[in-house]
């Protein structure tokens, strides 16, 4: 039986308001998470580990998939363009779409800027893409540190953080409904100690280390599960700077 | 009451024990032989300590916290089985790294290469020569080539030192000064290598628990 809607990225809200007027009991499913699924090996072994996730997660679930919803502009990356193609090939049926226009940015960065754990932050940022509530009743904390970048496959890091985190870059252009607008996903407040995360392989790590060097952050690339290097690194800057 | 802060490294472990009038006391002992000590250490920091307790300290905050009378420089801390470093500028903190994982190019590598060929380390001479160990696994390589094709493995050790030497600079983004933490500042064939690239000025094996010994300080006193 078909049952889920599967997405990656943020697809544009006139896609999601469509899809879910057709399909009104349809299950959402992130591809973009680690759900600890098979490895499809499909793409090669040193790749991007969220477009691995999303060919494990898309063939485990392929027979209970009714379409994959992948945006494939500016606000995602060169790989889905190519993930759409092999996806196709499969036999998957896949609507595209990409944000061309800003009219969608808005100035809440709710839950950005919350006093709630780090992770909690960005499990609610990427929940919200298909939930869209309001989180306008969120207790605003006084930043103590930043963590810019897109949500990292091994979500424990983000332990690592006070609470008093404010998230930057990709994820905050999310809650502002803005993926692809690279002024606002270059921002940051330059008087916080911020760590530029940007998963191995993707091209993100160009301005994460940019930036990291720019306002004297630190720059952290993961494949895959975080090891214990770069744990105590993050640990060591976040006690030092 | 006396004060107890260890650095438990992999091959070596590090005590200062600091007496009611501050007196301090550095000792050296085998990691292998901690668990003969009957200790509660105020801190602890270090490969062979326990992370799960609560007075472990992460051991780049007390490399700082052990230099903190250096207001400017690099500070390299390079052991048996890893390498950090922290830079101040300003008395405030700048920058760091930490491969804690990788010790291919780090003293144990070096010990067990003196083991293997049967060598003292007080017979290395420092040679300019150097292998590429940006994976010590392919210096050995080198090493045992050399060796087979006659030189001395006196010689071709000090070229892998050159080599690790060479890496640490690298490691640390290339300072004018880099000022040594750790074992290796008693290895002199070490110290004469990496001052083939960068001016050097050595610090002991103790920094850490003098670190230890401050973060004490300014959370107790």
């Amino acid at each position: 039986m078909k049952d889920i809607i599967a997405f990656w990225g943020y697809p544009h809200p006139s896609l999601i308001k469509k899809t879910k007027e057709e399909y009104k009991n349809a299950i959402w499913l992130d591809l973009d998470v680690d759900f600890n699924h098979p490895q499809a090996s499909i793409l090669p072994v040193n790749y991007c580990s969220i477009i691995k996730n999303i060919f494990n997660n898309a063939i485990f679930y392929k027979e209970r998939i009714i379409k994959i919803l992948a945006p494939v502009g500016r606000d995602k990356c060169d790989s889905a363009i190519f993930a759409v193609e092999i996806l196709s090939d499969m036999g998957f049926n896949i609507e595209t779409s990409a944000f061309e226009e800003k009219t969608y940015k808005k100035n809440n960065v709710y839950i950005s800027e919350s006093n709630l754990p780090l992770k909690k932050k960005v499990e609610l940022i990427t929940d919200n893409i298909i939930s869209e509530k309001d989180y306008s009743n969120l207790e605003k904390s006084i930043p103590v540190a930043g963590f810019w970048g897109v949500p990292p496959n091994d979500l424990s890091i983000l332990e690592l953080f006070p609470n008093e985190t404010h998230i930057f870059g990709w994820m905050r252009c999310v809650e502002q409904m803005a993926p692809f607008d690279i002024e606002l996903e270059k921002f940051v407040n330059p008087n916080i100690k911020t760590v530029f995360f940007a998963q191995t392989f993707c091209a993100k790590n160009q301005l994460a280390k940019y930036l990291a060097d720019k306002y004297n952050g630190l720059y952290i690339d993961i494949d895959g599960v975080s090891n214990n290097s770069t744990k105590a690194k993050i640990e060591a800057f976040l006690r030092l700077r | 009451m006396t004060l107890y802060f260890l650095d438990a490294g992999t091959t070596f472990s590090k005590i200062l024990e600091v007496d009611d009038s501050g007196n301090k006391k550095y000792s050296v002992i085998k990691t292998s032989e901690l668990k003969n000590l009957d200790i509660n250490f105020n801190y602890s920091t270090g490969h062979s300590s326990n992370k799960n307790k609560t007075n472990y300290e992460n051991e780049v905050v007390a490399l700082s916290y052990g230099v903190k009378h250096l207001k400017n420089g690099v500070i390299l801390d390079l052991g048996s089985r890893d390498a950090k470093w922290v830079q101040f500028k300003n008395g405030s903190f700048k920058d760091m790294d930490w491969n804690t994982n990788c010790a291919s190019a780090t003293g144990a590598t070096i010990e067990m290469l003196l083991k293997f060929y049967g060598v003292d380390v007080q017979n290395l001479i420092p040679n300019k020569e150097k292998y590429p160990v940006t994976c010590g696994i392919f210096g050995l390589e080198k090493i045992m080539d050399d060796v087979s094709s006659g030189i001395a493995p006196e010689i071709a050790i000090s070229k892998f030192i050159t080599g690790v030497a060479f890496n640490a600079y690298n490691f640390t983004k290339r300072p004018n000064k880099i000022y040594l933490s750790g074992g290796f500042c008693e290895n002199k064939c070490f110290v004469e290598a990496l001052k083939f690239f960068v001016e050097v000025e050595t610090l002991g094996r103790f920094i850490l628990v003098d670190g230890l010994y401050n973060i004490y300080l300014e959370k107790f006193e």
